[in-house]
Order: structure tokens, then C-alpha cells, then sequence
């Protein structure tokens, strides 16, 4: 039973969340008010660790709740739970892609949707600096990457290998001194 | 465009799901890295029209365009698999992380770490906003649609659904009047 209210609510979290894992969060929220699967301060803890373990914060967010609510059958319910509407819209969407390519509609839709796409993701860089860059060495680490970045074509996985590096240097450092 | 075998799709977006930190907005120059430039199945183009479409659909972005690439290499079973393999990680280290939550946040080492991941995700972002940049179109409906998405989310504090909705709506209509006056 607990399985198929899991995959209920999470069905409905992956359909009517739109923008990415943030965009789960009222749902998240939700669900642990009415349910008590996990606490607030779990979610909140959840979202720190969500962003630096592999995979979308959307998934971790159900694998996490699912787990710690019926184990892991639990989680896989909770989580693919959260994928099949998404599975059968990008199927929809893709068949009508190969049917209508020469379509005026489907054409001007996504001229559209590119500048919109990079609008937010504007929006959610901007909304990410404040909280993430408070003081002088976020500025600095942020800077070298953004030079880094503009001289070369490096493996993405680079970035987060060197800023992983630089955050534990940071804190060996402020440990030895203190 | 050559075929690729089911269990190479899985594995190839296993990997992909592997190095995916800190979610789905980073996922095209990595996405990009692994499919256009290494294997080159897919052109930059068309994942940059699935990234766009990822986001407006519902759902975790990083799946959505995981999915489109299966489909568009392998159909159905394609988008499944390319699914299955960017979420298999990501759900193992939440199996195996999950009873030390409160170990994780509260040790300074490794709370200095996801400080570092959150600077290198803004510069991820910034990467993939320079991405799809160079690679569309930009003629002045580019411009004026950026720039209505921007009134929008900043000044009104349009959620992104709402601008979504909002701003394709305004795109069309500028698209049809145009072709109509053109036509004449």
C-alpha cells in the first residue's frame, strides 16, 4: 500500500513540476506535511546533499524520501514514479518533432523556446550567486572558473573536480590555523 | 548516423548521470561533451533544441533530455534506456548516503567540498548559457524574447512555468504576424 501512495505522489510531483529539481520543492514540502515520511530539516539537508551527489536533485529528493519511507523498493517505486510522465511527454513530443519538423507552429515553438530556456537559466545563475558567493574566496574560486572556462575546452567534470579540490584546501587550511 | 547498441546508450548516459553534480541546468555542456564531441551521435544543434524543450516539459530536465537522446538514437526502448542509465548512480548514492545525512552536513571538510561544487555549478550554468548563445540564432526576435523572459521573471517574479507559458504564447504570435506580413 505504502508503495502505491509513494508512487502516487511522486507520479504527480514529476507531472506538475516544471523547471527542474527547485521546482520540486513545494511538492517535497507538501508531501511532508501531509505525510511525515521525512522532516523539514531532513529536506533541507537533503537538498545540500542532493547537490553534490551525482544526478538531478529531482531524483535524489524521491530516491531519498522513498528510502527513507519503504526502503529501497521504496525508493525505485518513488523514483521512476516521478519519471514515467515525463517518459511519455518526451515520447509525445518527440513523435510529433519527426512528424510536423516543417511545421510553422512547431518551428516558431522552438525558436521560442530557446530564448526563454537561456532567460532562466539567467535567472537561476543569478539566483544561485547570491546565496553561494558571500565573501571574497567564493569570488575568487568563481572567477579563476569562469577563466578557465572562456581559455579552453575542458571536460566539464574538471570544474567540479578542481572546486571540490579548492573547498577542501580551504578548510585543511582554516583547520591547521585554528 | 550510426546505430549504437542499447547496453552502449545505457552506458554512455550511466556515465553522464555519474558526473552530473548539482543538477540538471549543468547538463548540456557535459551531455554535449559525451554525445556530439567524444561519440558524435547527436549534433550540438539538436541537443540544444532538447535542452530548450527539456525545460518546458514537465519534470526533471536531466531525465527529459536523456530521454529525448535515447528516443531520437533508439525510439522508445532508447529513451528508456538512456533514462535508466542516468538515474542508476544518482539512486545508489542516495541508498548509501541516506542514513548519514546528518554526517554529511555537518562535517567541515565535506561541507567545504559541496562550497566548492556550488561555485563550480554557477560556473557550469554560465558555461551552458554561452552554449546554446553561440549556437542559436540570434536575430532580433532572439533579443526581444529574451528579453521579455527576463522582464518577466525578475521585475514581475514570473515563476518558470508562468514565463514559460506566457512568453511561448507572445513568441507565436510575433512569428505568425511576421509571416503573414511577409506573405503580403
Amino acid at each position: 500500500m505504502i508503495y502505491l501512495l509513494l508512487a502516487y505522489e511522486f507520479f504527480k510531483t514529476g507531472l506538475f513540476s516544471f523547471g527542474g529539481g527547485y521546482a520540486t520543492i513545494p511538492f517535497l514540502y507538501n508531501i511532508s506535511q501531509i505525510y511525515g515520511w521525512y522532516t523539514i530539516d531532513e529536506l533541507t539537508k537533503m537538498f545540500a546533499v542532493a547537490s553534490i551527489t551525482p544526478g538531478p536533485v529531482g531524483i535524489n529528493t524521491a530516491t531519498y524520501a522513498g528510502f527513507k519511507t519503504a526502503g529501497i523498493l521504496g525508493a525505485l517505486f518513488a523514483t521512476v514514479s516521478e519519471i514515467i510522465p515525463s517518459l511519455i511527454c518526451v515520447i509525445i513530443v518527440s513523435k510529433l518533432l519527426k512528424k510536423f519538423s516543417d511545421n510553422f507552429y512547431v518551428k516558431a515553438i522552438i525558436k521560442t523556446l530557446k530564448p526563454i530556456s537561456c532567460g532562466l537559466l539567467i535567472f537561476v545563475a543569478i539566483g544561485l550567486i547570491k546565496p553561494s558567493v558571500t565573501d571574497i574566496k567564493a569570488m575568487i574560486l568563481l572567477t579563476v572558473l569562469l577563466i578557465m572556462s572562456y581559455k579552453s575546452k575542458l571536460d566539464p567534470i574538471f570544474y567540479f573536480g578542481f572546486s571540490a579540490l579548492a573547498g577542501l584546501v580551504i578548510a585543511c587550511l582554516k583547520s591547521f590555523i585554528i | 548516423m550510426k546505430q549504437i547498441s542499447l547496453l552502449k546508450l545505457y552506458l554512455i548516459f550511466l556515465k553522464i548521470g555519474a558526473i552530473l553534480l548539482g543538477g540538471g541546468y549543468v547538463i548540456l555542456p557535459i551531455i554535449t561533451n559525451e554525445l556530439s564531441k567524444k561519440e558524435k551521435l547527436i549534433p550540438e544543434e539538436d541537443l540544444i533544441d532538447y535542452f530548450a524543450l527539456s525545460q518546458s516539459l514537465p519534470g526533471v530536465i536531466a531525465a527529459n533530455i536523456s530521454m529525448f537522446c535515447g528516443y531520437k538514437l533508439r525510439g522508445k526502448s532508447g529513451a528508456i534506456a538512456a533514462m535508466l542509465g542516468v538515474i542508476s548512480v544518482p539512486i545508489l548514492c542516495i541508498i548509501c548516503l541516506a542514513s548519514t545525512l546528518s554526517v554529511l552536513t555537518e562535517n567541515i571538510y565535506i561541507k567545504s567540498i559541496f562550497w566548492g561544487v556550488g561555485i563550480a555549478v554557477i560556473a557550469l550554468i554560465t558555461l551552458t548559457i554561452r552554449e546554446m548563445w553561440q549556437k542559436s540564432e540570434r536575430d532580433l526576435f532572439f533579443y526581444i524574447i529574451l528579453t521579455i523572459s527576463l522582464v518577466l521573471l525578475f521585475y514581475f517574479r514570473f515563476t518558470p512555468v508562468q514565463t514559460i507559458l506566457t512568453v511561448s504564447v507572445i513568441g507565436v504570435l510575433i512569428q505568425s504576424i511576421n509571416k503573414r506580413g511577409k506573405l503580403k
